[in-house]
């Protein structure tokens, strides 16, 4: 969020003189590595039993074929408070499932991922978010005050750091709209957040209509999973841009026990997500 | 310490006893505006006795009773000889006529007066006059004192958008930018597209690359040294111009007839006033001005005051989205006062202010940050003998900084206020310096300072289990916030920590002909402030934070050694100077790092070291119709970081990487020809190796996303920048009796239009998912035109 007001206002006048364009360029190629997207998401209202953990590896940056799926692993996750083990089933397509998990607000998770008889391990605990209050539309808010924007309202728990994930995607889009931010300059207060689509030509986007629908999605993270999504999503959307951050390797949190060279990309987070759709009027 | 005394002892042994001698003191003047003139030389014909002004244009020289022929001269000036008898102490102010040939011709010096050059021991400076810089083609016809002084050797910068310059391989912080002695924080408008100072209030400024002389200190890379005009003092003056982006004004005149004077100058843009004119951008606005402000009374032949002033402002503001304003302020008090034909002295009285505001109407926030200094300096200049001349004096800076202040804009808005904790701190300098004729050959420069810095109190400190901000996590293998243990409150009277360094300062010039000599120095020098910043540019939002407990003082050792030559009676002149600087205690930060609105800085910094090396090259015309300079920079600057008491290996696996200001080849080349009276042209051609930055080594798919992977840092480089600017200045028939005097100036930046890559950002399109590289270049090809007019 911070890194957001600054880059805004930065980006913002520099675009006045300055032009775009894309260009062919050789980068270096990295190691291979193996790819945790443990994400165990609970979302408000279900049980939560059903989750997924999907394995793949990395690839040449410029690479556009499929991204190659890893089989044939094993993958665990342990509730340390409760010591229950929860063993997920190889699917053969790089996922790995689950149907009767059991997720406990504030309890510790532990993920083991062998692989190539490696161990990979990670420890989250599962965070709780709060419930929406309201969500809105409004033509005047947002950035542009003549485009439509959603607006989400919560309340933020006081007398603890909190911190949030967010994403606005609509159906059809190829990409969701995420974002996250900590509570350090509204603890306590009502919260809101808002999503605004711009019309653009070259990207074949337009602002929001009547009758267009937007799926908000708010997950409660740790601070640590704030860390990492901050990295990543500060060098997703302007990686590389006179305003951002020295471009550095976002390191998550799958440690390998067996060879820590050979550490793995990727996060094991434990989440509740409330979610929710809204249709413009 | 001892020994140094001692050696200044013996040095000055030799020279106090000598034959019955007297002295000449005064000022040198221009003639047509009374403007004081800075490094005008004053000979005793025959001998090797000389003086050259100093900052006010006062010299005083020493020599054996007798008669003697001066010779007063200076760059562009049409030299008086003078006879005089010396059998007794007196003063004799001289006024230079600028030469009828000089009217628009270019001067460029690197050094006051070439003979002198070749003799001085400083040495790693460079000077560029007013008139210099504003013949040089410049983005939109904007005369740009930072752009043209990279046009010299060892000076860089972050490419164009990028406020500040580096210098030597050093940081943008590592700068002390001095306007009227008064320190400027921030020296960009329009975040780094245009610089603060306006080149009709300036008269001159000096970079000082290394060998920085004693009287100065605070950073450990250079010092820009811009002076402002006092003033004419004979007649009122009206200066002018009308450019696309900005529109200038200057007044000056007498108060009293040649005994004080004053100058007001004043530049605008007025971009905001053609937005008005567009419906959609009428709320917009995006505009810079700055005021100058100057005045001097001589009270009597040993006093004179002056009191200077700079206010700029940058204001950019988005309609419903965001208000951002920011600027530099500063004021300046001087008495200068003779005491005796030897020694003079300038007290100044100097106040300093860099703020910004952001209000952001989306969320109703509303940011306030500033740092504010006041000074106080008392400097001397005692002529000892014809051999010898010493500096000394103390300096005072008390520092407020207040980092950071967030308030709520309405009632309804989720903000909570909060003010960053603010800080203070007192900075003191002591220094003696001496320039010492040692033999006919050999001219020492030495000196010493004494510097101290004490963080003050007025504020609570963090203390950290085991004491560390930062913990190396080994299992993640990353570096994380260090856990809060206690809070120590301390008083305002108390200090938190105080730091002292001496810092010694000498420079040697050995004559090996009348044309040519090498020099060699050796500057330690010490930084107590830090610019808090993680980009790889820097941003007018960057706050400055000052040493204490967690941050300690950069300390930089710099040893240069250089040869230089006149050939072609002075028609051209080389200067090859080679450099080797370390600094110790650079900060860099660590991954993630987070430094707005931070209350605890120390734990998102690792303290590191920094070193950088070159050969610098730069060959100059002087005369002619056609002057100019080549300028050639190989260097090396890098840094490392290792973990120290955080634990782990440090940033980049505790490997030396590439400082973002590294730039192995740099040439810049700048001619002006002056093809008759009515036309004269002028052009740069810049090459510089492209900036050190961090590619991608490889993607993962995680959420949908494709996420890049990143490699060693500031591994990779951006493409190499050149541009070729050129510039025309049209003088129409400019009758020597008219009063009103105008010129055009036209101009192409960026002439074969290359796209230059101000940065280049790395993104999965969001229509085809696949990853692009996507190019950021600011300027194209941009043509200008402007008219100066003076009456």
């Amino acid at each position: 969020m911070k890194t957001f007001i600054k880059g805004i206002v930065l980006i913002l006048a520099v675009s006045f003189t300055s032009c775009e364009d894309v260009i062919d360029l050789d980068v270096p190629t990295g190691q291979t590595r193996l790819v945790i997207e443990g994400s165990l998401d609970w979302e408000k209202g279900t049980l939560g039993n059903n989750q997924t953990i999907k394995l793949s590896t990395s690839t040449p940056y410029f690479e556009t074929a499929n991204i190659p799926v890893v089989t044939g692993a094993s993958v665990k996750v342990r509730n340390v408070d409760t010591n229950e083990e929860f063993v997920f089933a190889d699917q053969n397509d790089g996922t790995y499932t689950i149907s009767n998990f059991v997720p406990i607000i504030g309890n510790t998770y532990n993920l083991e991922v062998i692989y190539n008889n490696e161990t990979y391990t990670a420890t989250e605990t599962l965070i709780a978010v709060p419930e929406f209050n309201s969500i809105t539309q409004s033509i005047d808010g947002g950035f542009d005050d003549e485009l439509l924007e959603v607006n989400v309202y919560f309340d933020d728990p006081a007398d603890e750091d909190n911190y949030y994930l967010f994403s606005f995607y609509e159906p059809g889009d190829l990409f969701a709209n995420v974002d996250n931010f900590s509570d350090e300059f509204l603890n306590g207060n009502e919260i809101y957040n808002f999503f605004e689509k711009e019309d653009d030509e070259d990207n074949d986007q337009a602002a929001f209509q009547p009758g267009d629908t937007v799926e908000i999605s708010c997950y409660g993270i740790s601070e640590q999973f704030y860390n990492f999504s901050s990295i990543i999503i500060e060098q997703y959307y302007g990686g590389g841009d006179p305003f951002s951050s020295t471009a550095a390797e976002a390191r998550g949190n799958c440690i390998n026990e067996t060879n820590s060279d050979n550490y793995a990309y990727g996060y094991f987070r434990v989440t509740e997500v409330v979610k929710a759709s809204y249709t413009f009027e | 310490m001892k020994h140094f005394l001692l050696g200044f002892c013996l040095l000055f042994s030799t020279v106090i006893f000598a034959q019955e001698k007297y002295s000449i003191r005064g000022t040198i003047k221009d003639f047509s505006n009374g403007e004081t003139l800075l490094g005008a030389t004053i000979f005793l014909k025959g001998t090797s006795i000389g003086a050259v002004t100093n900052e006010y244009g006062f010299f005083s020289l020493t020599a054996p009773k007798g008669n003697y022929t001066v010779i007063i001269s200076f760059i562009g000036y049409e030299s008086i000889t003078q006879e005089i008898q010396l059998d007794t102490d007196q003063t004799l102010n001289f006024q230079l006529k600028e030469s009828a040939t000089s009217l628009n011709e270019v001067v460029i010096v690197a050094e006051e007066s070439e003979q002198v050059s070749i003799k001085k021991p400083q040495m790693s400076v460079s000077k560029l006059n007013a008139g210099t810089i504003k013949q040089m083609p410049a983005v939109l016809g904007e005369v740009d004192v930072i752009k043209s002084i990279q046009m010299l050797p060892g000076v860089t910068n972050n490419g164009e958008g990028s406020a500040g310059f580096n210098v030597r391989g050093g940081a943008v912080d590592q700068n002390l930018v001095l306007l009227d002695e008064a320190i400027i924080y921030n020296t960009s408008h329009f975040f780094g597209f245009f610089s603060v100072f306006n080149a009709d209030a300036i008269k001159d400024i000096k970079l000082y690359k290394g060998d920085i002389p004693a009287k100065f200190g605070g950073r450990v890379s250079s010092v820009l040294d811009v002076r402002q005009k006092d003033g004419n003092n004979k007649n009122f003056n009206i200066n002018g111009g009308i450019g696309l982006i900005s529109s200038r004004l200057a007044v000056e005149g007498p108060i009293v007839k040649d005994k004080g004077s004053f100058l007001i100058a004043g530049r605008t843009s007025y971009a905001h006033l053609i937005m008005k004119g567009i419906d959609e951008l009428k709320d917009d606005k995006i505009s810079f001005y700055d005021l100058n402000l100057k005045t001097n009374y001589e009270i009597n032949k040993n006093n004179r005051v002056y009191l200077s002033g700079y206010f700029g402002r940058d204001v950019f503001n988005i309609s419903k989205i965001l208000k951002n304003s920011y600027g530099n302020t500063t004021a300046n008090l001087r008495w200068n006062h003779i005491y005796n034909d030897r020694l003079f002295s300038n007290l100044s009285l100097i106040y300093s202010k860099y703020d910004y505001q952001i209000i952001l109407d989306f969320i109703e926030l509303d940011w306030i940050a500033d740092i504010k200094n006041y000074n106080i300096k008392y400097d001397f200049k005692y002529y000892l003998s014809d051999k010898v001349k010493l500096d000394f004096g103390a300096s005072g800076i008390s520092y407020k900084l207040n980092p950071g202040e967030v308030r709520p804009t309405s009632e309804s808005s989720p903000i909570n206020y909060l003010k960053l904790d603010q800080k203070r701190a007192f900075e003191g300098g002591l220094y003696v310096s001496a320039e010492h004729q040692i033999t006919d050959k050999l001219t020492a420069q030495y000196g010493l300072r004494y510097s101290t810095f004490s963080r003050l109190g007025g504020q609570n400190m963090t203390n950290y289990i085991n004491n560390q901000p930062v913990v190396y996590n080994s299992q993640l293998a990353i570096y994380e916030r260090g856990e809060v243990e206690s809070e120590t409150s301390f008083g305002k009277s108390e200090s938190i920590k105080n730091y002292d360094n001496f810092e010694p300062r000498l420079g040697l010039s050995y004559q090996l002909n009348e044309a040519s000599s090498i020099k060699a120095s050796y500057t330690k020098s010490t930084q107590y402030l830090h610019l808090l910043s993680n980009t790889s540019s820097v941003t007018p939002l960057d706050v400055w934070t000052p040493s204490g407990k967690y941050i300690k003082p950069q300390r930089s050792t710099q040893y240069a050694i250089g040869y230089y030559k006149n050939f072609n009676d002075k028609a051209y002149a080389l200067e090859v100077e080679t450099y080797f600087k370390t600094i110790d205690n650079r900060i860099d930060y660590i991954d993630g790092s987070d430094l707005i609105g931070n209350n605890t800085i120390e734990t998102e910094i690792l303290n590191g070291e920094a070193r950088a090396y070159g050969l610098e090259v730069l060959l100059r015309k002087n005369e002619g119709k056609f002057t100019g300079w080549l300028a050639y920079t190989l260097s090396k600057s890098e840094q490392r970081t290792l973990g120290g008491q955080a634990g782990g290996p440090g940033i980049n696996n505790g490997n030396w990487y590439n400082t973002p200001y590294d730039r192995t080849h740099d040439i810049s080349l700048t001619g002006i020809y002056k093809l008759n009276d009515k036309w004269s042209l002028s052009s740069n051609l810049v090459f510089q190796t492209g900036r050190p930055v961090t590619y991608p080594n490889g993607q993962y798919n995680y959420e949908g996303f494709s996420i890049a992977t990143y490699s060693n840092r500031n591994e990779d480089r951006l493409p190499a920048y050149h541009r070729l600017d050129i510039s025309a200045t049209y003088t129409p028939n400019n009758k020597p009796d008219k009063r009103w005097k105008g010129e055009w100036v036209f101009g192409i930046y960026n002439l074969y239009n290359r796209r230059n890559a101000a940065s280049i950002t790395f993104t999965q399109n969001d229509q085809t998912g696949l990853n692009e590289a996507t190019r950021l270049s600011i300027f194209g090809l941009i043509p200008s035109v402007t008219y100066n007019f003076k009456f």
